[in-house]
């Protein structure tokens, strides 16, 4: 699904990524862990081509994301707040977001109805703008928007961070179940080990730009995660 | 059947996801459209005592039959350019036993049947009552009225063989533009009078009682053509082909459909400037500059062609000058957003042009109550839109992607300058001080409207390459795409 190919990003001589090779797996859940600093964000703006890379490419489903649009309409993606239209009502920004995807009424209504869950009642016909809301809260928005195209591939920064414990567990639930449901590839970083090792089939940890564990989830990845985080 | 299909069309553009949604948008493109439908009557009643003025010698209604002919060949190449070719999902009716001929039929007469292809009636209708009537009497105002209609058709139809048989591109662009000049300049230089020429033409079909036939007969003529061409070129693959190339043009320049996302994106837009405050400061000193004209337009002493040109550029571009150049930073605090959803680099810059051309419509019919104050006034005024439409606007829009700073819009006022550099100053110079510098040297020569004529000829050929001036924009855009977005990341 996703190809990425002797990536580097260089800022003012210092490589904050190097990743010679990497290739992440139609419907493969993909967890992505490292301290500040190793690149994370990075890496996912990288796929988003929202930075130019100093070397190598991505490819999704084999074609360029570089200066593409194609690529635009298969990904579902939410790092920061700069995904968000901060002047408008939640409302309105799903509204808006749904037409740029086409979406009819019905396709808007079932899926705000899939996400009342998550949004427990605070973030619809509120009046509120965007903005105006908590942290948590624009995140929910922010998370929902990235589902709203119903998305082969979704990406998301630190989706659990500045969420109450019950919308936590909302969100892995419904990230688990879109997993089973519609087998779509997901690209989740997160500084929560608990949470990543329960979402994602496979964990990769970066290093300074680099990629120091690649490893397959089962019983004893948590603790080793823990083990090699715990210096 | 020919209903049926058309029924077909209309539930289909009724039915599209932007039709109801773009109420503001549907809003704007009705008010504009009311302007213009006043302002063809009201020049329609009037132009006979304008040509008057302009050539008391001669019979108005002679004067206007001497440019008709040329009229209708700038419409012919306008309407190459803009006219959208009618298109119909073949696959969709492929199956069912429904002739060629009916579907082709269908796809010729449909833009005959669109209401705004006869906006031309709501001139010649006054025109024909207040100009030819005098001359040629009921019936020849009568015959005039319908030779009109058939111009139209004998242009929509003949348009759209020469944008199938030949294409849009630079050499038939050029092609037509040499013509067009060269007749012109056959015409000022006494050797071949096309005005003599079409004058005689016209007042002979106005004057006899069966001249319209000859008209009805080049519109039929230009329907054969049309189907002589499908009869040589339909099969379903070359008619997809047309289809599909124009299903990418759609994705911008149609309405309907073709509207869809960038009308989402402008009432986006709109919604931004309402909402923060100094948005809204600027719409407010936007306003207040359109009184600006009343400083220079009623005193004797500023009637100087450079000052004239001056003025009238300024209050008619005053809206591109308070918002153009920071139309990609205020999308900086969503600008990952836009760069990151399902909207095609494309689609965003031709929104961006699109809202810089409402906003030069805008302020040039806001500006209209300045004609008050003489033909002068209007020409200039006439010149600087062609200008701003033409120029201004492109210019502003490549000179946005210079703007990489990320402002904070919520706080401040109008006056705000956080954001505003040096940059912003540059693009004064192609915008007014190239024209108003022309304008007054060539005053001074007392060849004032030799400048006049050719800043319009440049605004008109901007007009005709927009397409091409759109493309340079956007991979300039793409260019400088990474940068904007670093920047907008940076919060102050």
């Amino acid at each position: 699904m996703i190809q990425a190919t002797n990536l580097t990003k260089v800022y003012g001589g210092i490589t904050v990524l190097d990743i010679p090779h990497i290739s992440i797996a139609n419907g493969e859940s993909f967890g992505l862990v490292g301290n500040n600093g190793a690149g994370k964000t990075t890496f996912f703006r990288l796929i988003l081509d929202l930075i130019a890379a100093s070397s190598g490419e991505v490819l999704i489903e084999g074609e360029k994301v570089v200066r593409r649009d194609e690529w635009k309409s298969k990904v579902g993606s939410f790092l920061d707040e700069g995904f968000l239209i901060d002047f408008l009502t939640p409302d309105e920004y799903f509204n808006f977001t749904g037409k740029i995807y086409g979406r009819s009424e019905g396709d808007m209504a079932a899926f705000l109805k899939s996400m009342q869950g998550l949004f427990n009642d605070e973030i619809m016909g509120k009046g509120k703008l965007i903005r105006d809301l908590s942290k948590g809260n624009q995140k929910k928005v922010g998370i929902a928007a990235a589902l709203l195209p119903d998305p082969q591939v979704l990406i998301l920064d630190e989706p659990f961070t500045a969420l109450d414990p019950t919308s936590q567990i909302r969100l892995k639930r419904m990230l688990n179940e879109l997993q089973a449901a519609r087998n779509m590839t997901m690209l989740i970083s997160s500084h929560d080990l608990n949470h990543v090792t329960e979402v994602c089939s496979r964990i990769v940890v970066l290093d300074k730009g680099v990629v120091v564990r690649d490893i397959e989830t089962n019983e004893d990845t948590l603790k080793e995660l823990e083990s090699y985080f715990a210096v | 059947m020919f209903l049926q299909l058309l029924k077909h069309h209309w539930l289909k553009g009724v039915r599209s996801p932007g039709f109801h949604k773009n109420l503001l948008v549907n809003i704007f493109v009705g008010l504009v459209a009311l302007y213009f439908i006043a302002l063809f009557i009201v020049i329609g009643f009037f132009l006979p005592e304008i040509l008057e003025e302009i050539a008391p010698e001669i019979d108005p209604a002679h004067v206007f039959n001497g440019t008709l002919l040329f009229i209708a060949m700038v419409i012919l190449f306008a309407r190459f350019l803009f006219q959208p070719l009618s298109t119909i999902h073949i696959q969709s009716y492929q199956h069912f036993p429904i002739k060629r001929g009916k579907l082709i039929n269908y796809l010729l007469v449909k833009p005959l049947l669109n209401p705004i292809n006869y906006l031309s009636l709501c001139f010649a209708i006054p025109f024909a009552v207040s100009g030819m009537a005098p001359t040629f009497g009921a019936g020849g105002a009568f015959r005039f009225a319908w030779i009109t209609v058939f111009l139209v058709w004998f242009n929509t139809l003949f348009a759209s063989f020469l944008k199938r048989k030949l294409g849009v591109n630079i050499v038939v662009i050029l092609t037509f533009i040499v013509l067009l000049a060269g007749l012109g300049a056959l015409e000022y230089f006494k050797i071949f009078s096309l005005f003599t020429l079409s004058a005689q033409l016209f007042n002979l079909l106005i004057g006899s009682p069966f001249g319209w036939i000859a008209v009805l007969v080049f519109s039929s003529i230009a329907y054969f053509l049309n189907r002589w061409f499908f009869a040589r070129n339909y099969y379903p693959e070359s008619f997809e082909k047309t289809a599909k190339k124009e299903n990418i043009d759609k994705q911008s320049f149609s309405f309907m459909e073709r509207f869809g996302n960038i009308g989402d994106l402008l009432s986006l837009q709109m919604k931004l400037i309402l909402r923060h405050k100094r948005t809204k400061g600027a719409l407010y000193m936007t306003l207040f500059f359109l009184f600006y004209g009343l400083i220079f337009y009623p005193f004797e002493v500023y009637r100087k062609p450079g000052y004239l040109m001056f003025t009238a550029i300024f209050i008619t571009a005053i809206g591109m000058i308070m918002f153009g150049q920071w139309i990609i930073n205020w999308n900086g605090t969503h600008f990952d957003f836009l760069m990151t959803k399902k909207i095609s680099t494309r689609t965003y810059i031709r929104m961006n042009y699109f809202f810089l051309l409402s906003l030069s419509v805008v302020s040039f019919i806001l500006t209209t109550p300045y004609f008050f104050f003489g033909r002068e006034i209007v020409i200039y005024h006439l010149v600087a839109i062609l200008y701003n439409i033409g120029i201004n606007t492109h210019v502003y829009l490549f000179g946005a992607t210079y703007s990489a700073k990320r402002l904070e819009l919520a706080q401040g006022s109008a006056m705000n300058m956080q954001g505003v550099g040096y940059k912003n100053f540059i693009v004064i110079i192609p915008l007014l001080v190239v024209p108003m510098l022309l304008i007054g040297i060539f005053s001074l020569f007392s060849a004032t409207n030799i400048a006049l004529t050719v800043l319009a000829i440049i605004g008109l050929l901007g007009i005709v390459f927009t397409k091409q001036l759109l493309e340079v924009t956007e991979k300039q855009f793409l260019k400088r795409k990474y940068l904007l977005c670093e920047n907008f990341r940076m919060k102050e």
